[in-house]
């Protein structure tokens, strides 16, 4: 039968055109694909109902099942077997996953509207970190039909017991937001756990289609997103994409002169003036930052340049409380505020109709995310996005100029999925146990099945196996360990406690631990790191949620504050991951560079940037795309060496290092290295042994993989990697905010895991993860060899700078630092010593902060 | 206070008229007593880990004992104080092997100053033939014991307990971090002589000193 020709459909369309509205194209051709029994993927723009495209191919599938039912039922009589089923509400139907749990509220509510339009009685659920524990308990007894759910918990509740019985309805799994968990561990999570689920349904249903389809933003890799979601070779899918193009427009904050603007830094508040008459001619202006601290920081600082927009602002990231983020978002919705201040937190999903304006503050890092963020206002179709870009230090006028050329030849990222994650896996393993306990061959099937373990090997399996079960390898196994254990076929968890605190730190996001900031009088605030609470003293105020706060005391792993009566103290920091430059923008980027001094260009930015272009033409040199700059400048600090790839951080990072050990390698040699999207510094209290004649040999691509892996050796990036996989494998327990659980005897931390494996070890999977981590993913390894052949084809040019330059100083202020040394240990503390002495003997020699010239 | 002997293994200081050897492995030797101090051994831990589903090779504990062994034969005491933490918590499988490990040291006298983690029961420190003194043990001029105490007295304490470690600072913002003796005003620290520890950062006051430790020596800083 044609769709079109449906009851379901008829229905479906009725109801739009009641309310005015028609599909879209990619709507119906979504619903006809689902119809067939197709998996798939939706890419649309934001704002035209990709939600619609698969919700409503599930719905006019039930309603056309439900008239089936009707035909079928009536003839045969069979009243026994309709009775039973009008008894058993119907169960989970569909499966919705979404990467925030912000977006679960709105798109319930959303839901729930449409079941009721079209009289399917229909439960819509929730499922994720802020859901109250009577409600999954209530869950537990009957699921919805929908379940909108994270995949953490979708991981909890496959570690929860009898669960296969859930998915006896289950028809659709729908990976809404595809492009933002792709390219990180908790999209390995989500692939798992379908993996188990599919399996699960197969094992009762085997005649059910399960329907796998993905929603996505654009990225560069839609066929790539496609095979990771759906990776099963027996099942007919396809990719639907929406010929619609939204329309965005980009402008810059612009100073009046460059002198307004420092040559590094990331807060921007020069320019904040600026962002006044942009709020007032909007109705809602959501502004972008890309850290909590920043976003705190702006939020008082607009206060304080304009207090009448006390009450119209509101601040909203991850580290605020429950409550207060979902009243900020009501009021969103409601239209009430002026502007709210955000992070990452409010990039996703669902539609403020109010905000008609976006800010981004600083470089947003790649094209992807940009446009994401710009979607956020003009939601409905056919209107304009509207977006501005305040840049926060001078260089950034030429990355607004990069970006918009990015948007206009529609220029996107990909996303690369993440594979080979051994310690996801074990976590995997261990919540399967915890729950209905698992099969190890029915499992090991399942999981070489996905796209993230296709490469698995049966002894890397069986290591895995041999972590959770017997603690080490065959040789060793000892017999008081009793993680997981085997029981009538089936591998359990068998203790409570381990299964408790497995249950307590499912997920892939690693952070410090965080301690619950609650007002004395009663009321959360939000969240704090607990290193920054260990920092501040009672009596000192620091500024949460936009409120300046006073630490009275801890209180069982919870802050206690009371109002400060301070307009503003100091802005609390929480560790996240510093964004790279993505590679399609480092080449535009490049390109800008050339243009700017050429004058062959129609960007306003680069004209106000100019003078700043001169003035490093002046004291050094502008490197046009075919070259490549180098600057050595000696200072107090030492002998700086800056080179400018423009490839990002993280493949700065890398580079950094290699080039670092290579040097090392000509003489024994202490570095500190730090880098930023542009460039990187190496910086040594001796001469650096460089010249015309080698520095081409130091850029070679040869002998590239032997080299980083010897240079990732001699430093921190593995180590680092490391922290995150010690939590997500389970080897280091840090408790969730509020939960707590003192363990003294079970006290350590991932440093010392990660020297345990290197010492005794070494064949350690996650040990090798690690180090692949921070070969594959931090570096991207052939962007790195293209870079590498790039610098040796261009035209190198070394400047031996007087003082530092615009280019380089960026990079001089950067505070996260590595080291890397060639020298012997004691040799090195030796010389350490006895300069910090000579130091101590010159008073009036240390170095002020800032100190260059501008 | 202190005077410094320069040997490149070893650190020989005077602290309070008497000859410590501060040595790279983390023990102090005290000649004219014969006496071996270490802090922390933390025997017994690893194997806590694996009881609690955390794998963790067993090797670590070995290579402490082998390590001890080490020091040991290094200077041949005939007392071996440890300044608490001996043992990690209950007795399991690594605490099985320091049992035959003992039986090699007839003739050693093992002296334990409990500290938070000894919570064996008095008959297993009676069969592992480990001298027990819950809370100090006072030897002229010092106290050992295993945290130090908030009052100041004639006696010099020399504890564990913290695991102190020190960054070193270079310039050109170098910076280094390493398990560290400390020598205060009224008491010093031991370093944790288990591998298998963390370290952590102490409050440092005018004239204190701080030996850290590198693979292959001990150096003042």
């Amino acid at each position: 039968m044609e769709l079109e020709q449906s009851k379901g459909y008829k229905q479906v369309i009725k109801w739009l055109k009641s309310s005015k509205k028609k599909p879209f194209k990619f709507q119906t051709d979504a619903w006809a694909y689902y119809a067939e029994g197709y998996s798939g993927l939706v890419n649309a723009p934001t704002g035209f109902g990709k939600t619609f495209s698969m919700f409503l191919a599930v719905l006019i599938d039930e309603l056309n099942s439900r008239a089936d039912q009707k035909k079928d039922t009536k003839p045969a009589k069979n009243s026994k077997k309709s009775a039973a089923k009008s008894k058993k509400a119907y169960g989970l139907k569909l499966i919705w996953i979404t990467p925030l749990r912000s977006l679960a509220k709105d798109l319930a509510r959303a839901m729930t509207e449409v079941c009721t339009e079209l009289e399917i009685d229909w439960h819509v659920g929730v499922r994720n970190g802020d859901t109250a524990q009577s409600e999954k308990l209530k869950q537990k007894k009957q699921m919805p039909e929908v379940l909108i759910i994270t995949p953490e918990s979708m991981h909890l509740l496959l570690a929860q017991k009898n669960t296969s019985d859930y998915f006896d309805e289950l028809q659709c799994i729908v990976a809404d937001e595809w492009h933002e968990l792709l390219g990180s561990k908790r999209g390995v999570m989500a692939e798992l756990a379908i993996s188990r689920i599919k399996g699960l349904v197969y094992e009762k249903h085997p005649e059910r289609l399960l329907r796998i389809w993905g929603i996505s933003a654009t990225i560069g890799n839609m066929e790539q997103a496609l095979d990771v979601l759906v990776p099963y070779p027996d099942v007919l899918k396809t990719i639907v994409v929406a010929d619609i193009e939204k329309k965005i427009e980009i402008r810059s904050i612009l100073p009046d002169h460059i002198d307004m603007l420092p040559w590094a830094g990331h807060l921007g508040h020069k320019l904040a003036h600026k962002l006044l008459p942009i709020i007032a001619r909007s109705k809602t202006t959501l502004i972008f930052c890309n850290t909590r601290g920043q976003a705190e920081l702006w939020y008082q600082n607009l206060l304080k340049l304009d207090e009448n927009l006390a009450g119209q602002i509101a601040i909203h990231h991850g580290s605020i409380d429950y409550e207060l983020r979902n009243w900020i978002e009501d009021a969103i919705h409601t239209g009430v505020l002026k502007a709210v201040i955000s992070t990452s937190s409010l990039d996703l999903g669902v539609d403020f109709k109010p905000v008609d304006t976006v800010v981004q503050i600083g470089s947003p890092k790649g094209v992807a995310r940009f446009l994401q963020r710009a979607g956020r206002s003009g939601h409905s179709p056919h209107e304009t996005s509207k977006i501005y870009f305040l840049p926060t230090h001078a260089l950034e006028l030429v990355e607004a100029a990069a970006i918009k050329e990015a948007a206009k030849t529609n220029n996107i990222e990909s996303r690369e999925p993440v594979i080979m994650a051994f310690d996801t896996l074990i976590q995997y393993l261990v919540t399967l146990a915890v729950g209905d306990g698992f099969d190890d061959k029915k499992i090991y099937a399942e999981v070489k099945e996905t796209h993230a373990f296709r490469e698995l090997e049966a002894a890397e399996w069986s290591w895995m196996m041999q972590f959770i079960t017997t603690g080490g390898d065959s040789l060793t196994a000892y017999n008081e360990f009793n993680k997981v254990e085997l029981e009538e076929g089936l591998w359990k968890v068998k203790s409570r406690q381990i299964a408790m605190r497995h249950r307590l730190h499912i997920g892939t996001i690693v952070s410090d631990a965080m301690v619950k900031v609650k007002y004395l009088t009663g009321g959360y605030v939000g969240m704090l790191e607990e290193s920054f609470i260990s920092k501040i003293k009672p009596g000192n105020s620091f500024t949460l949620a936009g409120r300046v706060l006073e630490f009275v005391m801890v209180k069982e792993m919870t802050v206690l504050v009371r109002k400060s009566k301070l307009k503003s103290a100091i802005t609390p920091s929480w560790m996240g991951g510093r964004m790279s430059l993505s590679a399609n923008l480092g080449v535009i980027l490049r390109k800008k560079y050339n243009e700017t001094l050429d004058k062959n260009h129609q960007d306003e930015e680069l004209d106000i940037v100019l003078p700043l272009f001169e003035r490093q033409a002046k004291v050094s040199h502008v490197p046009k795309d075919d070259e490549f700059l180098i600057e050595l400048i000696k200072t107090r600090d030492g002998h700086h060496f800056f080179a400018y790839p423009f490839e990002g951080r993280q493949v700065h990072e890398v580079l950094a290092a290699l080039i670092a050990y290579r040097l090392g390698r000509l003489k024994p040699i202490t570095f500190s290295i730090a880098m930023n999207d542009y460039g990187f510094e190496l910086l040594s209290e001796q001469p650096i042994p460089l010249d015309e004649e080698n520095i081409k040999d130091l850029f070679s691509p040869l002998n590239l993989g032997e080299d980083i892996v010897a240079s990732i050796n001699s430093t921190e990036m593995a180590r680092r990697k490391f922290r995150d996989i010690a939590c997500i494998s389970g080897l280091v327990f840090q408790g969730y905010p509020g939960k707590y659980v003192a363990n003294r005897h079970l006290q350590s931390s991932s440093g010392l895991f990660f020297n345990v494996f290197s010492d005794y070890d070494k064949h350690n999977l996650l040990l090798r993860q690690a180090y692949d981590e921070a070969f594959y993913q931090q570096i991207e390894e052939p962007r790195l060899a293209a870079a590498l052949h790039r610098i040796q084809a261009s035209k190198v040019i070394i400047v031996k700078a007087e003082s530092y330059t615009p280019l380089c100083f960026p990079i001089k202020v950067d505070s996260l630092r590595e080291n890397m040394s060639t020298e012997e240990l004691g040799e090195r503390i030796a010389r350490m010593t006895a300069e910090a002495e000579k130091a101590d003997a010159k008073p009036g020699s240390r170095r002020r902060k800032n100190d260059h010239q501008l | 206070m202190l005077s410094q002997g320069a040997e490149e293994e070893r650190m020989t200081i005077n602290c309070k008229g008497e000859i410590l050897i501060l040595s790279k492995d983390r023990a102090i030797y005290w000649a004219s007593k014969k006496m071996l101090i270490i802090s922390d051994l933390h025997l017994g831990k690893s194997a806590t880990f694996r009881q609690a589903g955390i794998q963790v090779p067993s090797t670590i504990s070995d290579n402490d004992l082998q390590k001890l062994s080490g020091v040991l034969a290094e200077f041949s005491p005939e007392i071996l104080l440890v300044t608490g933490d001996m043992f990690h918590h209950k007795i399991n499988s690594d605490i099985d092997s320091f049992k035959s490990w003992r039986t090699q040291y007839p003739l050693l006298k093992i002296i334990l100053v409990k500290g938070n983690h000894d919570i064996l029961k008095a008959a297993d420190y009676a069969g592992l033939d480990i001298e027990i003194h819950p809370e100090e043990l006072l030897c002229f001029p010092f106290r050992f014991v295993h945290d130090q105490p908030e009052k100041a007295d004639e006696y010099y304490n020399i504890t564990g307990h913290i695991h102190p470690g020190i960054t070193v600072y270079g310039k050109s913002r170098q910076k280094l971090r390493l398990p560290c003796f400390y020598f205060g005003a009224h008491c010093a620290i031991l370093p944790a002589f288990s591998l298998f520890t963390g370290l952590s950062k102490i409050k440092t006051e005018e004239g204190d000193q701080f030996y850290a430790i590198t693979p292959n020596k001990v150096v003042a800083v």
